[in-house]
């Protein structure tokens, strides 16, 4: 039985393919949000329904077929998980997480400290996010990690990881641990999503040859050589992080003014 | 089981050996004499192997145009690196020769070389003579697995190289990466 997705070794079909580890995972959460949202009813809909969308986008990018199309054929997609990891389920599960339940899950997980460390530190938390970007986008990380299915799990879980740390500073549901400064944040999340992911970015776009084994060796899908889809997975990085970066700075920078302003 | 065979055929043939030499593919001790045969080219001509690749880089592969891994990365691999090497695609000839003359007939052959590179030379012939190229070529012979119409064969899945001065002096065996191939082929080229 396959729990996680990882590179099949046999050629591409559209048959589905049933990844039960990847149902408890994102169920899981869900089921025990729901229930103690139940249990806590002054919760907003708008928060709830943010919860469960970034659950419902942590699912499509996971399961089939998007989860085994970036485990082991096409790294363009193996890139726009990681987009929608750290870009979009990140964020959203932070924004969907009730003060209240923030502070009961850090207290029962012994996190209270790290987090609110993570969230007045941006360096490192900026740090981390790269550093794991780097190792998960290496070629020696893709290929170890994409062969087995604890290797990709143990992939995706850090980019699930690596995101919700980037956001931390910005988005933690206690409010008081959010970092104040705008111009602070706004350089940090420039810096660590807009700029230096550029870096990595670029090498899949202009290498000349196919980074990774994985992609390279794999049976092909659609008319895409290894080298354009690893280029594909450049472009990815660099425009699929701009909506969002873009976004939230200018989201911040309006928040600023507007703050300004009231002074 | 087309990987499987290729790895164990690979692992088989007691006279190769990795390389620690210029190349990077793994070399055969002692480099191995260009087989002949003459099989049926995807024009319905005949082609004597060694005469039409005379002078040249040959590129030998046997394969099968239903197979659904191997052959396909193997072929799609070929034609990226002759994209990317102008003065070895000019010298050399690719010669992918059937192991399934039975559902390989020349048009099929032809449209399956076409979406590589329609430079690609294909060849097929009766079951006897495509045996008797592989065992002339030193590869095991493919065996048929499973029954109907949608059986498979397992068939060495490695590429001979050979020299322009006739001799093949390595092999690739699939998981050849593109940066390997186009590192060896300028020097056996270069041997003439």
């Amino acid at each position: 039985m396959k729990l996680w997705c990882a590179a099949l070794n046999k050629p591409w079909s559209w048959h589905w393919i049933a990844y039960p580890g990847v149902w408890f995972i994102v169920l899981l959460p869900t089921l025990i949000y729901l229930v103690a949202i139940r249990r806590h009813r002054d919760t907003d809909r708008k928060t709830i329904w943010t919860f469960l969308t970034a659950m419902i986008l942590f699912w499509l990018s996971s399961d089939w077929p998007v989860g085994t199309l970036g485990a082991g054929y096409l790294a363009s997609v193996h890139m726009l998980e990681y987009v929608l990891y750290t870009l979009g389920v990140a964020p959203l599960m932070l924004l969907g997480t009730p003060e209240w339940m923030a502070r009961r899950v850090l207290g029962r997980l012994h996190l209270t400290g790290v987090q609110e460390w993570l969230s007045q530190h941006l360096f490192v938390s900026g740090l981390i996010f790269n550093i794991v970007l780097v190792i998960t986008h290496s070629p020696i990380g893709v290929d170890t990690l994409r062969s087995s299915q604890l290797g990709s799990f143990a992939m995706d879980m850090s980019w699930l990881a690596s995101g919700i740390i980037l956001w931390l500073p910005i988005l933690n549901p206690i409010r008081e641990q959010r970092t104040h400064s705008f111009a602070a944040k706004m350089v940090y999340l420039f810096v660590s999503a807009g700029i230096v992911p550029i870096v990595p970015a670029s090498f899949l776009t202009f290498a000349s040859y196919p980074l990774y084994s994985t992609y390279e060796l794999a049976p092909r899908v659609g008319s895409l050589t290894a080298v354009q889809d690893q280029q594909l997975a450049g472009i990815t990085m660099k425009l699929g992080m701009v909506p969002v970066i873009w976004g939230a700075l200018a989201v911040m920078f309006f928040r600023w003014a507007a703050q300004e302003r009231v002074k | 089981m087309a990987l499987l065979f290729g790895v164990v055929a690979c692992s088989a043939t007691s006279t190769t050996t990795t390389s620690s030499s210029a190349f990077d593919g793994t070399v055969l001790e002692p480099p191995q004499a260009k087989p002949e045969f003459v099989l049926t080219d995807t024009q319905g001509q005949p082609y004597d192997f060694q005469a039409e690749t005379t002078g040249k880089l040959t590129l030998l592969y046997f394969g099968y145009t239903f197979c659904p891994d191997i052959c396909p990365v193997q072929l799609a691999q070929l034609a990226a690196v002759m994209d990317r090497l102008p003065d070895v695609e000019r010298n050399s000839v690719v010669v992918f020769v059937t192991v399934d003359p039975d559902r390989d007939t020349p048009q099929v052959i032809r449209s399956f070389l076409d979406k590589f590179d329609t430079k690609f030379v294909g060849l097929s012939g009766t079951v006897d003579q495509v045996e008797a190229a592989q065992r002339a070529a030193g590869v095991p012979v493919a065996v048929k697995i499973g029954d109907g119409a949608d059986y498979s064969m397992g068939h060495a899945s490695q590429v001979i190289a050979y020299a322009p001065d006739g001799l093949a002096y390595t092999q690739y065996p699939y998981g050849t990466r593109q940066t390997q191939w186009v590192h060896d082929l300028p020097i056996i080229l270069d041997r003439s």
